[in-house]
């Protein structure tokens, strides 16, 4: 019985769900007979199922509103709003019935008998009051798009199961980890190998399907909006067209959990205060129905949701009357403030442009708390204010909680990590454009003259801090409430995809972690909040925008147009610029991944050959700096000496050059700079990135031959072919390879193998007109011969 | 009574803990420190894919920690969602006591108060009955806050 009972709770909770939407668009459109029936097909299963399992209210509340269907569904009764109304009433009746039995308290004991009457009362005065002109017109329409007729087919099943096989997966990933640590200490198995690099696939491909089981269609999020939007607009008088968009994009089931919330605050904003009355639209000269558009599209790792409405916008000069009423600003700030600073405004806590509280919105939980959630997921929230034509508000949530990009960073010999959204920049203490500074034991960190309070993460968590050799590194750390600041730390190690589970509340209590991930190594390690940190450190709330008004006023008032520039050191020792959306990133290589071939130095980068942009391909150094470019498609590396700053540099160059790698030579700081001309730069790469081509090797037979030894295989060498002695007995020849011999035997027997053949001679003459053989001083013939024969 | 036991000594005192609440007993491997909370939080350990938060209870009861080179064993246990790992100095025996839980008799230090429920008599022994929930929940989340 308990389990049919379970069944029936979630059973009807869900139909529930999914019904709260389709009622607001029959209503729309009460000649829509599905819709109709398929209410009338949820009340008639909740009679059904309630009278067997023995609940009376629940059959009461479901007959009624299965009585006034089936009239309708005859044609004696029209679907107007009132009658709607009320069986929304017996709707929410019935969920609030489910909810309590489902945990088993004692149902709420409302008079339903009014819920009932108000469905009957209907019949005997078909004209209410209520259902009179506007508002007996429907106040919303919906229009759903994109939304998959057939159903596929699914089973229900408790979330601890997925929870046990995401733990037993994770389980496996890391008995793979050991399994290969513990091969890669043993002799090499080929075919050992191949068995475990066929495990590591299937292992990783089951992670995969397992994540996908906690994702969960947008649907989910929008299925509660329709039903809002409705009630809202009833009760302002407002008449709403609703678009919902994008429903069949998938995200992670507690994400969807946690955009609820700021979803439906925006949405209401949106009605309350953006859409106008139909009035005051109609004065105005707007349809009287006030469009609002809910969409959500995948992005990368990204869900972008977008809420849009052609109401009345932000009215950003009343915000500012606000602040300044409220004190939060002064008029000499707004006279420097730009029309998005005073857009910004609106995130400022206890502002509103509402001109009164109302019950829907206004009531001191404004936007500021929406972006605060919003930015607690690692989500970004942005406006596209169109005064008196609408509003945009784009949030920008990541698909999933649980992995996130994050920097692994070294602390008094402990690692921890930190997202990656929470850092804005980092660089070394000995950096020329930082200057740190002590006073009273406040330390203040002042990058390119904005001052940054600035704090030791050995300090914060009470730890040693050990002495060290390299220079430490200062982290800008933002957090999503609060200014940013400085952090010190020794080391940044790594950068990782982290999967982040939660931390115990003992570990939470201490305020400065958010939660703990477990990398492959198998140590345990934290994550660290940047917003806890400040206040672990007691740092001030300010963001010093003096340096960067001063800076701005500064600016070259001729209108010249500033892009922000790398200025670097090149290994011949310039100093040049590079425009700074060129490059990617900025990264220490290994000098030894460097090489040429073929006349293109190239360097060898997460398993890719990425080519050399200035050709350089030998270093004095082991690790050299290297800029990270690319135009969108290609790749390059750019090795330097040394990264000096970021500069803005005019969009021209003050003298320009209109060919070669440099496109002119402009003056910052009153230094000269020559420009690095992007377009000839990236022209010069090889078309194409460097495919991922097998150089086949070169197979030299007669290995026990003096000249071959001596003189072929450095000469090959050092054209950059991997040379191999003797024909190889063990392993098979590929066919990329070349064999090189001298004898027609060799010849005969390696063409069999399916390989190609270099037939060498001694004498500067061919032995007749079938020989194919070339001289062997003949070097160009021979190294055409060698890529000839490799296609 | 067929209820067992789990006996052990803690921070000198011999304690008998109800295997209901015992998912596993582990030998401490390595254990990664958290910084910024007290001594009796001795840190990260995992288990597998689980990572369990390392309660030095030792530290918790008389607040001196335990040394590195003198954690031994850890009782594995889940609380309200979350798994632990209570450090023990030695693990006795898990056995059947006939007589069950007896009441508390005589004045319980201060340091115990919070932690014992009733005492259980084994081979003429008394050991206090622990609840390995009391560690975490009135204990260390209390020093913690």
């Amino acid at each position: 019985m308990d389990e049919l009972l379970q069944e029936f709770i979630a059973e009807t909770q869900e139909t529930l769900e999914a019904l709260a939407g389709e009622v607001v668009a029959w209503e729309a459109d009460p000649s829509d007979r599905d819709r109709l029936d398929a209410i009338f097909r949820f009340f008639h299963t909740v009679k059904g199922s309630c009278g067997f399992l023995h609940l009376p209210r629940f059959q009461r509340l479901s007959h009624a509103a299965e009585d006034v269907l089936s009239e309708i569904r005859a044609g004696k009764r029209a679907a107007d709003p009132a009658t709607v109304s009320a069986v929304l009433g017996i709707m929410d009746r019935i969920a609030e019935l489910t909810e309590a039995v489902a945990i088993g308290a004692a149902l709420p004991s409302e008079n339903d008998e009014y819920l009932i009457g108000a469905l009957t009362a209907q019949e005997e005065t078909p004209e209410s009051p209520e259902s009179s002109d506007a508002s007996s017109e429907a106040p919303v329409a919906i229009a759903r798009q994109g939304i998959a007729q057939s159903v596929p087919r699914t089973i229900r099943m408790p979330l601890s199961l997925i929870d046990q096989l995401m733990n037993g997966v994770s389980d496996m990933v890391l008995a793979r980890n050991e399994l290969s640590r513990k091969l890669r200490e043993r002799s090499s198995d080929p075919e050992l190998e191949g068995a475990f690099e066929r495990l590591s696939t299937c292992v990783a491909d089951m992670r995969d399907a397992i994540s996908k089981t906690r994702m969960q269609r947008v649907d989910r999020l929008f299925t509660a909006i329709p039903r809002m939007v409705r009630d809202l607009g009833r009760d302002l008088g407002k008449r709403i067209d609703l678009t919902l968009e994008g429903g069949d994009v998938e995200m992670d089931r507690e994400m969807v959990e946690m955009v609820v919330d700021p979803l439906t605050h925006i949405v209401r904003n949106s009605i309350d205060h953006g859409i106008e009355t139909p009035e005051r639209r109609r004065a105005l000269g707007k349809p009287e129905v006030g469009a609002l558009k809910l969409a959500a599209r995948q992005s990368g790792n990204q869900i972008v949701i977008e809420i849009s409405d052609d109401g009345q916008g932000i009215d950003t000069s009343r915000l500012v009357e606000k602040a300044l009423a409220a004190g939060k600003l002064t008029s000499d700030a707004v006279a420097r403030m730009t029309e998005a600073d005073k857009l910004d405004l609106i995130f400022q806590p206890g502002l509103s442009t509402a001109e009164q509280v109302t019950t829907i919105s206004g009531r001191g939980v404004g936007m500021d708390v929406v972006r605060a959630n919003v930015e607690r997921i690692g989500g970004v929230i942005a406006l596209d204010n169109r005064p008196g034509r609408g509003l945009r508000i784009l949030l920008r949530v990541p698909l999933t909680l649980t992995i996130i990009p994050g920097l692994i960073v070294r602390a008094g010999g402990l690692h921890f990590a930190i997202p990656r959204a929470a850092v804005v920049e980092i660089m070394h203490d000995n950096n020329e454009t930082l200057r740190v500074a002590e006073v009273g034991g406040a330390k203040i960190a002042t990058i390119r003259s904005v001052r940054h309070s600035m704090i030791d993460l050995e300090d914060v968590l009470g730890m040693d801090k050990p002495a060290q050799t390299c220079p430490r590194v200062i982290m800008v750390v933002r957090s999503a409430t609060g200014a940013p600041f400085a952090m010190g730390v020794s080391a940044v190690e790594n950068h990782e995809e982290l999967v982040i589970r939660p931390a115990s509340p003992l570990v939470m209590a201490s305020g400065v972690y958010a939660g703990m991930t477990l990398p492959d190594n198998g140590k345990p390690m934290l994550l660290l909040d940047a917003a806890g940190l400040a206040n672990a450190a007691r740092l001030p709330n300010v963001v010093d925008d003096r340096a960067a008004g001063q800076a701005e006023e500064n600016e070259p008032s001729a209108g010249v147009e500033m892009v922000p520039a790398l200025r670097f050191e090149e290994l011949s020792g310039e100093k040049r610029l590079l425009k700074l959306s060129l490059v990617e990133r900025v990264e220490d290589v290994d000098a030894g991944l460097f090489g040429r071939s073929g006349g293109q130095a190239f360097v060898r980068l997460d398993g890719r050959l990425v080519p050399v942009a200035n050709g350089v391909h030998s270093f004095a150094a082991n690790h050299v700096s290297a800029l990270r470019l690319r135009d969108g498609v290609q790749e390059a590396c750019y090795p330097v000496a040394a990264v000096l700053d970021i500069v803005d540099m005019p969009a021209v160059p003050d003298m320009v050059a209109m060919h070669g790698m440099l496109s002119g030579v402009t003056v910052i700081d009153g230094e000269h700079l020559e420009v690095i001309n992007p377009f000839a730069l990236f022209a010069a790469l090889p078309g194409g990135p460097i495919a991922e081509r097998r150089r086949g090797r070169c197979l030299l037979a007669d290995s026990e031959d003096g000249w071959t030894r001596e003189i072929l295989a450095p000469l090959l060498r050092q054209a950059g072919h991997e040379v191999v002695m003797g024909l190889p007995s063990d392993a098979p020849v590929d066919p990329d390879d070349v064999v090189l011999c001298s004898g027609d035997d060799v010849s005969q027997a390696a063409e069999m193998c399916g390989c190609r053949v270099v037939q060498l001679r001694a004498s500067p003459r061919p032995a007749g007109p079938q020989d194919g053989s070339i001289y062997r001083y003949d070097q160009d013939a021979l190294m055409a011969a060698i890529a000839g024969t490799r296609r | 009574m067929d209820q067992l036991y789990l006996l052990a000594t803690l921070a000198g005192v011999r304690v008998a803990v109800d295997t209901r609440e015992v998912e596993a007993v582990v030998k401490l491997a390595d254990i990664s420190p958290v910084p910024g909370l007290g001594a009796h939080v001795a840190g990260l350990s995992a288990l597998r894919s689980r990572v369990l938060t390392i309660i030095d209870v030792p530290a918790l009861i008389n607040g001196a920690p335990t040394p590195r080179e003198r954690r031994g064993f850890a009782i594995i246990a889940d609380i309200s969602g979350h798994s632990y790992g209570l450090m023990v100095d030695v693990i006795h025996d898990i056995c059947q006591v006939p007589e069950g839980d007896l009441p508390l008799r005589g004045q319980l230090g201060p340091a115990w108060a919070s932690y014992a429920r009733a005492i259980v008599e084994h081979d003429g022994q008394p050991y206090l009955l622990v609840s390995l929930a009391s560690f975490i929940e009135t204990g260390a989340l209390a020093q913690a806050a």
